[in-house]
């Protein structure tokens, strides 16, 4: 019972955390702005856009499945990360699941560099032609790139399934598997909600 | 054995992709001259030429699909005269704020986050704004051209901020200035910078050198086809750019650029 009230307490702090950094910079926003402080004002929307990410970036966290098959995953290799002052800055988060030799991971990411050439690739067939170690494939109606990996010493094949939405990319990639468990750990992610909360 | 390698060259040439575009791009501007031509003898316009000779579409697809778009969708579409163009409208920075919190408030951060971009989208745009009027209104004897002045920004903070004004004579000479707040430039001119020894030269003519400007590290290059270009980062993460077409030399070009105050720009981006 004392356990219960500690992790709401722990849980309540870190929301109320989250939105009393949202309220500063908005605060900060608001007062640069209106002061024609334009520099300020945008700096501390950046901010706001990082906080922001980070609450998506948990959101999703909670949606991603903890178990792949037999492999449970890592709750301390979690990362997530809210920074949007980069290039390719936004939301970014990562699950990791089993132990060597057999592993899988998640990767979602915002603004991915490769978004446009996946959706060239799953909009025009004729690109990928030719390369037997990839093809598109549907999952629970998404379209997907599906590609095999040959292990250089065991032979063991990786396979890697990158599923974008709108301007979001889901990776999922599982080591020592086969075409039909990727795509039976795939259909174990809530792909329409993940799409939801990550756009 | 003559026809068997005649084949072969065939073969090889038609398979070659880029030979096959280039064989495509000699056609249509070969068939687009002898359309210009006779168009002259004519006495035909474009759009004339489009509705009477029916088997010019098929050769000008491109002309025609850009020109006057009655390839495009099949034939007989009117091409879009008027109109007025889209109403300028730059997001509204408070209300986007307003949105902003309500959404946050409510867990919806994904709506959230599109008012907060579209807040840096409206806020971006004024100092674009306010940057152009502290331009100068000519330099070097060349007038600022307004018309021609544009900011664009993506809306993500320090990743995409553009801003570009144009300052040109009666003839033929023009000063292009763009101001950019944009992380893939700058990755792009720091490796130049980190290289000094990427210094070009070619027959004994420099087209590339690291140079000062006003005491920021610059780069600067020259081309026979668009004329002198200096690039000049600043602060963290802006950078200048000049483009100079139909200048005398380097030192005319150079004059120009320094009628700019990089120190202002710097401190109205909010720079260190």
């Amino acid at each position: 019972m004392k356990k219960t009230f500690i992790t709401i307490g722990f849980f309540f702090a870190v929301v109320t955390g989250f939105s009393q950094e949202f309220d500063k910079s908005l605060t900060s926003a608001r007062t640069a702005y209106a002061s024609k402080d334009f520099s300020n004002a945008r700096f501390a929307m950046t901010q706001m856009l990082g906080i922001l990410d980070e609450a998506i970036a948990k959101e999703i966290l909670k949606l991603l499945p903890t178990k792949l098959g037999a492999m449970d995953y890592k709750p301390k290799e979690d990362q997530l990360t809210g920074g949007s002052t980069g290039y390719a800055g936004g939301l970014f988060v990562n699950r990791f699941f089993g132990n060597d030799p057999k592993t899988a991971s998640i990767e979602i990411v915002n603004n991915s560099p490769f978004i446009t050439s996946i959706n060239a690739f799953l909009n025009m067939p004729m690109i990928g032609m030719g390369d037997s170690d990839q093809k598109s494939v549907k999952v629970q109606g998404y379209k997907g790139i599906l590609r095999k990996q040959v292990g250089a010493d065991d032979n063991k094949l990786t396979y890697e399934l990158q599923i974008p939405f709108n301007n979001t990319l889901l990776t999922l990639k599982v080591s020592d598997t086969t075409e039909s468990e990727i795509t039976q750990f795939a259909n174990a992610i809530p792909l329409s909600k993940l799409a939801n909360v990550a756009q | 054995m003559r026809i068997f390698s005649i084949l072969v060259s065939v073969m090889l040439l038609s398979s070659g992709h880029t030979f096959g575009q280039f064989l495509n791009k000699l056609k249509q501007k070969a068939e687009q001259k002898a359309e210009r031509a006779l168009d002259k003898k004519l006495g035909l316009g474009q759009d004339q030429n489009n509705n009477n000779t029916g088997n010019n579409q098929s050769t000008g697809g491109n002309s025609g699909a850009t020109e006057g778009g009655s390839t495009r969708y099949g034939k007989g579409n009117p091409s879009n005269s008027g109109g007025g163009g889209l109403v300028s409208s730059p997001p509204d920075v408070g209300q986007n704020l307003l949105d902003a919190e309500t959404a946050y408030k409510k867990g919806t951060f994904g709506d959230a986050r599109y008012s907060v971009q579209q807040a840096i989208l409206g806020v971006e745009l004024e100092i674009g704004n306010q940057l152009l009027k502290s331009l100068p209104d000519a330099i070097a004897g060349l007038k600022k051209d307004e018309t021609q002045d544009e900011v664009s920004s993506n809306g993500y903070g320090w990743a995409g901020l553009t801003i570009l004004r144009k300052y040109r004579d009666d003839k033929d000479k023009q000063l292009m200035f763009t101001i950019a707040n944009n992380a893939v430039w700058m990755a792009s001119i720091n490796a130049y910078m980190s290289m000094g020894g990427m210094a070009q030269q070619t027959n004994g003519q420099q087209n590339w050198k690291q140079i000062k400007y006003k005491g920021n590290k610059a780069i600067i290059e020259y081309s026979e086809s668009s004329g002198y270009k200096l690039s000049v980062p600043i602060g963290q993460s802006s950078l200048l750019v000049f483009e100079g077409v139909n200048f005398k030399n380097e030192p005319d070009f150079m004059k120009a650029a320094n009628e700019i105050d990089p120190d202002s720009i710097k401190k109205q981006l909010g720079e260190q």
